[in-house]
């Protein structure tokens, strides 16, 4: 229920600018939108960082009331480091992003693996336009 | 012990423990590769923690080597012909396809109308 609720309201968040951008001819907004349409990227930290947070919240070897967004995996949260590995995994598939090893192993918190996600979706941008 | 033989055995823990977590990242990717449904997976998946953890406790850096060089051997046994590929990655099926048009051209919104319409 909970997810549907968040898809429609995303839903309707991206609606509004959509129209807004449709109706006024201004050239970077266009620009915008058609890399919106052409990618589902355009996403900010803060909600990121949200699925992030709810994701780690619901790893069965974390205790729930510890997580916040700088919670250091390996010293508050007490994972070893296949639990890391299983916790990389996770976010790969909740965001179908591709970590790669070197980088996997840096992540040390939410905020961190947030910014990671988000650096990875701009890059791709970059690299298209 | 005098400090170089110290350094040099942390050095060969660290990259045995690197080895290790590599090998249980691609071990862990190919389970979910094998299994064909989502409740399979997780059996699977704590069966090959299992695994990992029934050797934990090994201290003898030449037998903790002997068991990853098997371990890694099992394996390259066990690897899945056809692996997912995250759609958007190189090889995936969303590859390059539907890119944002290069910088320079317009699209011009006029819905597909001539000009002497």
């Amino acid at each position: 229920m909970q997810s549907i609720r968040n898809s429609i309201l995303s839903y309707v968040k991206l609606r509004r600018p959509t129209e807004r951008f449709l109706f006024n001819s201004d050239e970077k907004a266009r620009m915008q939108l058609s890399q919106w349409m052409c990618s589902s990227t355009g996403r900010d930290q803060n909600q990121i960082t949200k699925r992030v947070v709810g994701l780690v919240k619901k790893f069965d070897k974390i205790d729930a009331s510890k997580v916040t967004e700088t919670a250091h995996f390996q010293k508050d949260l007490s994972l070893d480091s296949l639990d890391r590995v299983e916790l990389v995994m996770a976010f790969e598939e909740e965001f179908s992003i591709e970590i790669p090893e070197e980088k996997a192993d840096k992540l040390t918190c939410c905020a961190e693996v947030a910014k990671f996600i988000v650096s990875g979706a701009e890059q791709k941008n970059m690299e298209k336009s | 012990m005098s400090a170089t033989s110290i350094a040099g055995y942390l050095g060969r823990r660290a990259a045995q423990k690197e080895r290790v977590r590599i090998l249980y990242r691609k071990a862990l990717k190919d389970t979910l590769n094998w299994a064909v449904h989502r409740h399979l997976f997780y059996q699977d998946a704590s069966e090959l923690r299992e695994r990992f953890e029934a050797n934990k406790h090994v201290e003898d850096p030449d037998t903790i080597d002997r068991m990853i060089a098997d371990a890694e051997e099992t394996y390259n046994k066990f690897r899945h012909p056809d692996p997912y590929i995250v759609p958007w990655a190189p090889g995936g099926s969303k590859f390059t396809r539907n890119p944002t048009p290069p910088s320079g051209i317009e699209i011009v919104y006029n819905y597909g109308r001539e000009d002497n319409d």
